[in-house]
């Protein structure tokens, strides 16, 4: 691997701003990748576990755990970085270089699996957030040296992504133990044994992985065939870092030597968004050879062994799901050998560990799930308990703290099981399923003209929403039900970013809810009569916990005087707004607010529209469009002589 | 359904020879091929005549004798059209079964031969049928898809062949039967062989259900093996070390190895043993020399389907023979056993449940006897027994020679080795299932032998304890008995 350090001292960030809050005092991990040149950041991993009363002091133990589990195969700590009041830079630095040091130990081993490195140690000053980078060249803190250029990456979904792929490895398995009843030797002991004699099996002479690449479609594509590795074809002692990388494709006519990009896709422009669904993944599997050398053959025979004491049977089920990253360079070989099985080997560890306690009890239900978060490079691994609900308080607690890990917001939830990625065909079959059950139109305002308002600032809604109106379902409701269509699209935004489950409730069920609450009587059920900004802020407390925000006007010419609050909603909550009063109800979306002359137009979403869903149609009339409250005719959006409540959907502080 | 049938012009040549030179009136016996739904074809192998019965009878005859008519032209043709032949159906059932179990690799008993004059075969149609449905029953074959099978007629005045297949519905009329394009060509010689050598080790646990319930070892055994066929079904498999594909023709020759790729432990037999108490474990292992023949038409795929079928089918085979002979044995038994009934009864029929000991149960080894153009077919030789075993069912069942020269039989597998005297319930229970045979029982893994070790040693103490206060037990139970009798007296 090249070893740019020798030539100039520059170091390449990933990341697009390490993640610092102001005024936070605290010990980042750096995260490289073994594939990258060796001083290149890709992301940061906040350090949680701390000694008591320090902060800079990590308890590495803990830590060790939580990161062998996040981190793929692929990518490995390669720094820390201190942020502190006042830095002593090189002090600092030291104990940052001597804080990796300790952990790449626990993580990598004493010899390290990953090579000698060099280490970075970098230290933040919280007030400025200034960053000073320094290397270690040895594998101790001893000397070190600043970087003197540091370079941020324009795009740096093209440099992980060009040249790197995910391989993947999904096995599900269950382990059956026996232990004597009146432990006279501890099922603990007996458990142990049965997971390292999995673990063992991993690499037996009769295992065989299979490497394949991922099918996305159900339709057999003609592409590569997989490819078989025996354990005996592959080397377990090899370091990772002396793996030569072979740029040829086909390295020579042998499947042995095949690299990762044999199942890679030609040069396919990587996007910054979606990354991990446009990346090539291969999918690795084990299998068991059981035929054997003709040589060894003996006849079958059964063999009856009577438990001499009372025994009893477990069964225990496992789901592993390893993701790993690698050059496309990358020998196949190695990948299996210093990516896919250790990977398998320390999840099958943590998930040991996290059963042993309940062994004889209830088993946790451990599940893997992959994420791709938004602003993190690469994809992380997080194993769930599926024992509790995902809104239980412990499961709430073991998202937000990945959250303040990554760096991720805290109002956001993320890191769900339903934001999971998903890889096999299956899945991605049954969603699509679900979605042919409601073929709504989503996010229609995407690509309008822009609103025409000279020098203004744009604040929209955040994220997907569905577009709800008149006489879909066949249900008719002209008239009479645009504010119920409004609170439809406000409750498909709250579903579509994760914060629920609960289907978008028909005009029945958002009446059926008002009655529950008490504000209507039980004939309302049913009736055609109207409903509020203030029955809406009713239903999303009710059915979703939601807290609502109102704004009044007495007049509509008193609207564009709210732009700027109206901006900060769009900034700060990103939801959409419900606009009701004295006439008709809108769907608000967006603003676009010209500070200094005060000009303004409201992105509105109709739902008085009344023809099919027919995106064409929609926009060409109008129904979604940039409004502006006086228009160049002189004609006002807003009627002067009616007022206008506001409701203003808060996003839910949850993760 | 299969609509053209193409016979070794080899094989049915000399087997129509055979035919007219032995100057019989009729003749029954087994089609020897495969049959391919997938493609609508048959493959005819060899014709097997059906021996005479136990009684020495012949298994077809015609109703009155009209044989000195033979020659009598007009008269012979007018009696035989009243007469009717008589199928003994039981008998060509039991030899399609035996035979079947030589039989492997797609190879099979794909229906009966008559050979009849016209007229009689067309009085006797339904008997025929139901022969075949017999035949079919006999020697089912393993794919539940394959409901039909052959029912080749030779005339001969005219010499004519005529291929029928007949559909084996529920209940069998002539309009089940439907001609089949038949015509001679090269079948044997152009075959390719497969081979596997499939390594199996299978631990059931036995759980304490209803007692009621009695499993006994040849139960167990028996729902081991269906259990495994599941497994089997989804196994990959590679051939000549390239990883086959759906539907990719064979194109080189010689004989090809096979592999199977099995799911890493997808052992589903403890499932329903989870949170019970277990009485003990089987293990089940050892081995299963395997062989395909394939066609040059059928896919690289069938073949594989042909072995895991095979392997399945030799287990199931030699698990019946063992049955068999211990059914055998206790029906001749009966007098003299009825003084100790518990140590007497035949090991497939103990029932593990109450069984408190160790006990083994060897299979028979499978030998390979060189067949029609270098192919083999198979037999089972149980311990006590030897080749002459196989050169017996040679003759009687296949109607061949076997090789006087007892190396051309091929004899891969070795007797099997019981382990019990080795290990102990604690030393099969810690694995479950285990991926190498070689880790058991001299495990490579020091720690967990160790640990073993350890488990092990303090069950035996513990067996030791119960012997011995059970002997205790006994003694004091017969002292008191013999005091009481005394006193009596």
């Amino acid at each position: 691997m090249d070893n740019p350090v020798k030539e100039k001292t520059s170091i390449r960030v990933l990341c697009r701003n390490i993640v610092l809050i102001k005024n936070e005092v605290g010990l980042q991990w750096l995260i490289g990748s073994p594939f990258f040149p060796a001083v290149t950041i890709v992301s940061t991993f906040r350090c949680l576990h701390t000694l008591p009363s320090k902060v800079l002091s990590p308890n590495y133990l803990q830590e060790a755990e939580d990161l062998r589990t996040l981190l793929l195969r692929g990518f490995c700590l390669i720094g820390a970085l201190i942020a502190e009041k006042n830095p002593r830079l090189e002090e600092n630095a030291r104990d940052a270089i001597d804080a990796s040091i300790r952990m790449r130990k626990l993580l990598y081993g004493d010899g390290g699996e990953l090579g000698c490195q060099n280490l970075i140690g970098a230290v933040a000053d919280s007030d400025s957030g200034k960053v000073c980078f320094y290397v270690s060249r040895s594998e101790d803190s001893t000397s070190i040296e600043t970087f003197t250029s540091v370079f941020y990456d324009d795009q740096p979904e093209k440099y992980v992504w060009e040249n790197g792929c995910l391989l993947r490895c999904e096995l599900g398995f269950k382990l059956p133990f026996c232990f004597p009843v009146n432990h006279s030797t501890d099922p603990k002991e007996i458990f142990k044994c049965a997971t390292e004699s999995i673990i063992a099996k991993f690499k037996d002479s009769q295992v065989v992985y299979m490497v394949e690449i991922l099918k996305r479609t159900q339709t057999p594509e003609k592409g590569s065939r997989p490819v078989i590795f025996r354990c005996s074809d592959l080397d377990f002692h090899r370091n990772l870092s002396k793996v030569e990388l072979l740029s040829d494709k086909f390295g020579g006519s042998d499947a042995k030597s095949l690299t990762c990009s044999y199942f890679c896709s030609e040069s396919k422009p990587v996007s910054s968004y979606n990354f991990v669904e446009t990346a090539d993944i291969i999918e690795v599997s084990l299998l068991l050879n059981r035929s054997g050398k003709p040589q060894t053959a003996t006849a079958p025979t059964a063999e009856y062994f009577p438990a001499l004491e009372e025994a009893r049977v477990s069964v225990l089920e496992f789901k592993l799901d390893v993701l790993c990253y690698a050059a496309k360079d990358l020998p196949l070989k190695y990948a299996v050998s210093s990516l896919i099985i250790p990977g398998l080997i320390d999840q099958l560890t943590s998930m040991k560990k996290a059963v042993l306690p309940h062994l004889l009890v209830q088993h946790p239900q451990l599940c893997p799930y992959h994420f791709s978060p938004p602003g993190v490079l690469h994809p992380i691994t997080v194993i769930y308990e599926l024992r509790y609900g995902e809104t239980e308080m412990k499961q709430v607690e073991v998202r937000r703290s990945l959250h303040i890990r990554l760096g991720l917001p805290l109002n956001r939830p993320l890191l769900r099981t339903v934001n999971a990625l998903k890889f096999s065909t299956l899945e991605n079959d049954r969603s699509s399923l679900i979605r042919k059950g409601s073929p709504l139109l989503k996010d229609v305002h995407i690509g309008l003209p822009s609103s025409g308002v000279s020098g203004g600032l744009v604040s929209l809604v955040q994220g997907s929403y569905e577009y709800y109106h008149y006489l879909q379902d066949g249900f008719d409701d002209s008239g009479w039900g645009c504010a119920y269509r409004s609170l439809q699209t406000i409750i498909s935004w709250f579903r579509l970013q994760h914060y629920t489950s609960i289907d978008v409730p028909s005009h029945r069920e958002i009446q059926h809810s008002l009655v529950e609450i008490g504000d209507k009587d039980p004939s309302f059920i049913g009736s055609r009569e109207w409903i509020g900004a203030i029955e809406l802020s009713f239903v999303l407390d009710k059915l979703l916990g939601v807290n609502c925000k109102v704004i009044n006007v007495r007049s509509g010419a008193e609207l564009p005087e709210k732009c700027r609050e109206l901006a900060l909603h769009f900034e700060n909550q990103g939801t959409p707004i419900m606009i009701g009063g004295g006439v008709l109800a809108y769907t608000l979306l967006g603003v676009d607010y010209d500070e200094a002359s005060g000009d303004c137009a409201f992105l509105i979403l109709d739902p008085h529209y009344t023809g099919s869903d027919d995106l064409k149609k929609i926009i060409n009339g109008g129904w979604c469009s940039w409004k502006k409250a006086v228009d160049s005719k002189g004609k006002t959006f807003f009627l002067n002589d009616k007022f206008y409540n506001l409701l203003l959907p808060q996003r839910p502080s949850m993760v | 359904m299969v609509k053209a049938v193409v016979g070794d012009e080899t094989q049915l040549k000399l087997a129509e020879d055979r035919l007219s030179q032995s100057a019989v009136y009729s003749q029954v016996g087994l089609v020897i091929g495969k049959l391919n739904s997938r493609l609508d074809r048959g493959f005819v192998f060899d014709l097997i005549p059906t021996p005479v019965n136990d009684g020495g009878e012949p298994p077809c005859s015609v109703a009155e004798s009209f044989r000195d008519d033979k020659k009598k032209g007009s008269k012979g043709k007018a009696t035989a059209d009243s007469s009717i032949l008589v199928i003994d159906k039981d008998w060509v059932a039991e030899h399609a079964r035996q035979v079947s179990r030589m039989l492997m690799g797609g190879v099979k008993v794909i229906g009966i031969y008559i050979w009849v004059t016209d007229s009689l075969f067309k009085n006797s149609t339904i008997s025929l049928c139901q022969t075949v449905k017999g035949v079919a029953e006999a020697a089912s074959f393993m794919e539940a898809d394959l409901d039909e099978r052959l029912l080749i007629h030779i005339s001969y005045s005219p010499r004519r062949w005529t291929c029928r297949n007949c559909m084996l519905t529920a209940n069998i009329t002539s309009s089940s039967l439907r001609t089949c394009d038949f015509k001679m060509g090269r079948v044997l010689s152009s075959l390719q062989t497969f081979r596997c050598m499939y390594n199996f080790d299978l631990r059931l646990p036995i759980c304490h259900e209803n007692a009621s319930n009695a499993r006994t070892l040849g139960n167990v055994l028996q729902h081991g093996i269906s259990a495994h066929a599941k497994e089997l079904d989804d196994a990959k498999a590679m051939v000549d070390g390239t990883l086959v594909a759906e539907d990719e023709p064979c194109t080189s020759d010689g004989l090809h190895e096979v592999e199977l790729l099995l799911p890493f432990i997808k052992d589903a037999s403890a499932q329903g043993c989870n949170r019970k108490d277990v009485g003990g474990v089987l293990v089940f292992h050892g081995s299963v020399c395997s062989f395909a023949y394939l066609n040059s038409k059928e896919p690289i795929s069938q073949a594989v389907a042909d072995i895991k079928g095979d392997i399945i089918t030799s287990l199931r085979s030699r698990l019946d023979i063992v049955c068999d002979e211990t059914d055998g044995d206790s029906t001749l038994d009966v007098g003299i056993e009825a003084t100790n009934v518990m140590s007497n009864v035949p090991t497939p029929h103990l029932n593990l449940q109450e069984l408190r000991k160790t006990c083994s149960l060897s299979f028979p080894r499978r030998v390979f006897v060189p067949w029609l153009a270098g192919t083999y077919i198979c037999d089972y030789i149980q311990p006590s027994e030897t080749l002459e075993v196989v050169k017996e069912h040679c003759v009687e069942l296949m109607s061949i020679e076997a090789p006087t020269d007892a190396s051309m039989i091929l004899q891969p597998e070795r007797e099997a080795a019981p382990l019990v005297s080795i290990g102990s319930f604690w030393d099969v229970a810690v694995f479950s299932h285990s991926a190498s045979s070689s880790d058991f029982p001299s495990a490579n893994n020091n720690k967990i032998n160790a640990d073993r070790k350890e488990i092990s040693k303090k069950s035996i103490k513990k067996a030791d304890f119960n012997t011995i206060a059970a002997l205790l037990a006994l003694l004091l139970s017969i002292l008191v008995g013999s005091l009481l009798y005394f006193n009596g007296s």
